[in-house]
């Protein structure tokens, strides 16, 4: 046996020995997708236009604050879009001071005067970055949900490089609603000042303001689920939000109901401090994602903690409880897309898969080995060291198998077998052609070579495509692909040439080969 | 083993224009087709929509189900069955309540929630109302919470729940017995709850999938860039290895067998899906590799054979390389069959597309590839023997 020969056989065993270690044991290493295993499957984008306002919105409090502390006369600082902002009815003389203003602290605005007219717009990199963040502190947020739910295994993924979407996997999950449910909350807590109410329903809050209402108000549906139906009007501004909060927690009411309890911070206790002691036997609401939970009559001034009663049942205090922990998110979510698969169509899916692989290998098998018998034999050796491989490095990679990647393998061991097609048919021409069988074989892989690269490469070149556009399972059937048909470049032209070399390379004279 | 003792003399090229008017009247009847069904079967990836999977433990009928849909106003939803067995897809693209015409996913779920209710029989209602579980609709983590609620020790709970779901895993996906669960080993007192306050519903949901709009649309614009993009990727490609005039011959024979694929899933009224693309997309890098083959081949033949004329030279082509075309395709054409005849519903759309494509690919490599280079015979060897 010559050297060369030595350390080929050293790679191949190598190779096998490198994939086996990879793969054991297959149950532990090869990760089942959520079409085979069962589980809940969302894509949701983050509404990050509405992140921008809310930033924006800060920026308009902050300007009427800085206005009337700097003693700016102006008639109206609103926001006219997501990244607008309009100031009217400001002085002439005033110019000088709010250029310098917006100069010093509103850097990220760009700014026109126009008349009596200001208008700020959001620089569109700033605007960028605040939309980029919102989708990073969401994805981070419904991190947070999912594990203190206690999903095994969740994917949580921006889905593309950017962009808004977010891609939730949650394995072994089929109860979408209540999962949904916490996942979407955009756990906006409010404490706000109640300026009128309960009425009837919109119109009727509205009749009190002519039909107008002004521009510090707002309209707050009671939660049907919590309390009587009901419209309430509400001042703007919150007295503290969520972001007051320190803990929450489940407790119960004095009637021992399921309530939710909280407590403040010290940021939060200093303002809700001031704002109850100065408004003792006014009405209050407390507002969870713009729906009024419980309202109550301020009795004491309160500092540290306090409880949102309301006709809770455990489970709902417990998700209450959990969405306040885990933060609110940056903007509200909407769902793309949603897919559910109970168990037992992924154990049948499984079932199929596994048969389909089996029929396929023995088809291709029985095929090749009777249309070329004795080389026959060394392309379903190299065909079983492909499919090692191809296992192999999927398991190195965490690659998930779903069941169109299944097919991709199916459909990969149809075509590795066409490499040695390829090289067999040049072997028998060259043999017809009158040359030696070792020379034969020579010309045949050597002849071959360039053929197989150039047709295998196309295909990976569509894959890869496939790969950009597909999304999930369709991702895992191009990798598959691509996977196999690299490994096929592999086995079919290096192995299927070692097994020739030690089959025949030891023979003095060989005069006929079975091919 | 060989199919041809010797190397075949067929005469491809003279009959390339029979080849050219078959594919013309198969890619003509699919744009009839096309015009007749008012487009394609829009599976919800692309449409948008709900589909629901259910399975039964009885006979039903397409009918029986669509009687259930009527009053709920889903009448027109698709329903199909899946292979011979008691298992349908149930398909609706838009909300049919015309109050809610805005189409968000909230709408859908609804709608979803409406078909699972209009499934339930009577006495399945009654006892959900009665505060009792389905144990063949009530996924592992509530079913161990029920079991916690009524008092049971949490490892008893956890164990039941993962044995209950075990049982769904075989066979139909029905639980059609509570005895089976006792041969599973479950405890006496785990069982005497399950037969007091739990009941087998008559049907199970195999999988609920909601597309919103908004995706669908995304989505029909990704799969046209991506067939386009992956079509230019190989024209650059054989361009580059081979001349101009290969790699357009290239891609028009492979456009061939991309038409001729949705022309098949038009005539068998295939759902198009994100499987289907795949299948397309995989169909396009695939049936060019023949194509290489051929190409390749013929390169050096116009070497050696430069006196005689282009016909001999791509006829001699074919035949010398046809053994290896017919084979390669044959290969991947037994296993995409296996996919097609053993892997199940999910994933026979695609396994139909390829079925079509390779076949297709193979029969387009012999008469269009090469009758493509003919065509243009004249700019094509000016090119060759400079």
């Amino acid at each position: 046996m010559n050297k060369s020969l030595t350390w080929k056989i050293g790679l191949v065993v190598a190779v096998i020995v490198l994939s086996i270690v990879m793969l054991v044991p297959p149950k532990d290493k090869i990760n089942l997708g959520l079409d085979l295993k069962g589980g809940m499957h969302l894509i949701l984008q983050v509404q990050t236009e509405q992140a921008v306002a809310i930033q924006t919105d800060n920026n308009v409090n902050q300007l009427r604050n800085t206005f009337k502390e700097g003693s700016i006369k102006f008639d109206k600082v609103l926001r006219k879009a997501h990244n607008r902002i309009e100031i009217s009815g400001t002085q002439y003389d005033d110019e000088r001071k709010i250029r310098d203003i917006l100069d010093d602290d509103y850097r990220d605005w760009t700014y026109s005067f126009g008349g009596n007219l200001i208008s700020l717009t959001l620089r569109p990199n700033i605007e960028n970055q605040l939309r980029d963040q919102a989708v990073e502190q969401a994805l981070e947020t419904i991190r947070n949900r999912v594990d203190e739910f206690g999903v095994a295994e969740p994917t949580i993924q921006r889905e593309g490089l950017s962009g808004d979407k977010l891609l939730v996997d949650l394995p072994g999950v089929d109860n979408p609603d209540r999962v949904k449910s916490l996942i979407k909350s955009t756990a906006m807590l409010e404490f706000k000042e109640v300026v009128a109410g309960p009425f009837l329903n919109e119109e009727a809050a509205l009749t009190q303001y002519k039909g107008v209402l002004p521009e510090d108000l707002m309209l707050v549906k009671a939660n049907p689920r919590r309390m009587d139906k009901g419209v309430y009007v509400m001042k703007l501004a919150s007295v503290v939000t969520g972001k007051d909060l320190k803990r929450a927690h489940r407790t119960q009411d004095e009637y021992g109901a399921p309530a939710v309890g909280f407590s403040f911070n010290n940021q939060g206790a200093d303002k809700f401090y001031r704002f109850t002691s100065a408004s003792i036997g006014k009405l209050m609401a407390i507002v969870l994602d713009d729906r009024a939970e419980s309202v109550a009559t301020i009795q004491d001034a309160i500092s540290n903690d306090g409880i949102i009663h309301g006709r809770f049942t455990v489970q709902e205090v417990d998700d209450i409880v959990l969405v306040l922990k885990s933060g609110a998110l940056p903007a509200p979510l909407k769902y793309l897309e949603e897919r559910t698969i109970g168990p037992s169509l992924g154990a049948d899916s499984i079932r199929k898969g596994l048969l389909a692989a089996i029929g396929g290998l023995v088809l291709v098998v029985f095929f090749m080995l009777l249309y070329y018998r004795g080389a026959g034999i060394n392309s379903v050796l190299a065909l079983i060291l492909n499919m090692l491989i191809l296992m192999g490095i999927m398991a190195y990679f965490k690659a998930t198998l779903s069941m169109p990647g299944i097919a991709g393998i199916i459909l990969s061991i149809g075509m590795a077998v066409d490499a040695n097609v390829l090289i067999f048919e040049r072997i028998r021409e060259e043999l017809a052609a009158g040359k030696s069988p070792k020379s034969a074989i020579d010309a045949g892989f050597k002849k071959a070579f360039i053929t197989i690269f150039d047709s295998n490469l196309t295909t990976v070149i569509s894959a890869v495509f496939l790969f950009q556009f597909g999304t999930g399972p369709i991702k895992g059937f191009a990798v598959t692909l691509i996977i196999g048909i690299v490994a096929s470049m592999f086995t079919a032209i290096f192995v299927s040439r070692v097994i020739f070399d030690l089959t025949y390379g030891r023979r003095k004279k060989l005069t006929r080969i079975s091919i | 083993m060989n199919i041809f003792k010797t190397e075949p003399t067929f005469k491809f090229l003279n009959k390339r224009y029979y080849a050219f008017g078959l594919s013309a009247l198969i890619i003509l009847a699919g744009v009839a087709t096309y015009f007749v069904r008012g487009g394609f079967n829009m599976g919800i990836d692309f449409s948008g929509g709900t589909m629901v999977e259910v399975g039964f433990n009885r006979h039903v009928e397409i009918s029986d189900l669509r009687m259930a849909l009527v009053p709920t106003g889903m009448g027109d939803a698709q329903i199909t069955r899946i292979g011979g067995e008691q298992k349908f897809f149930i398909k609706t693209m838009n909300v049919s309540d015309q109050a809610m015409k805005s189409e968000t996913m909230d709408d859908h779920e609804v709608v979803a929630r409406k078909i699972e209710n209009a499934l339930m029989s009577p006495e399945e209602k009654a006892q959900t109302a009665a505060g009792k579980i389905d144990l063949n609709n009530t996924a592992i983590g509530e079913i161990a919470s029920f079991l916690r609620s009524k008092g049971l020790p949490d490892t008893d709970c956890q164990e039941a729940a993962q044995q209950i779901i075990d049982a769904r895993k075989t066979g139909t996906g029905i639980i059609a017995d509570l005895a089976l669960l006792e041969a599973r080993g479950l405890k006496h007192k785990v069982m005497s709850v399950l037969r007091e306050s739990a009941f087998l519903g008559k049907y199970t949901m195999l999988s609920v999938e909601i597309v919103g709009p908004q995706v669908g649309k995304d989505l029909q614009k990704k799969a046209t860039m991506a067939c386009i993009g992956a079509l230019i990727g190989m024209l650059l490609y054989i361009a580059f290895r081979f001349q101009f005039l290969y790699g357009l011959s290239g891609i028009l024979t492979l456009a061939h067998d991309v038409l001729i694929s949705l022309a098949f899933i038009l005539f068998f009224n295939i759902e198009m899906s994100l499987q289907t693309i795949a299948a397309i997309l995989t169909i396009v890098g695939y049936s060019i590799n023949d194509t290489i083959v051929i190409f390749d081949r013929l390169r050096d033949n116009l070497k050696t054979m430069k006196k005689d004329n282009l016909e001999a030279i791509l006829d001699k082509t074919l035949n010398q390389t046809l053994g290896r075309t017919i084979f390669t395709s044959f290969t991947v054409l037994l296993t995409v069959l296996s996919l097609f005849l053993f892997a199940g519903e999910v994933i026979r759309p695609f396994a139909f597309t390829m079925l079509v494509g390779v076949i297709s690919g193979s029969y387009s490599t012999i008469y269009q590839s090469c009758g493509w280079l003919q065509v243009w015979e004249k700019s094509f060897l000016k090119r060759k023997k400079r």
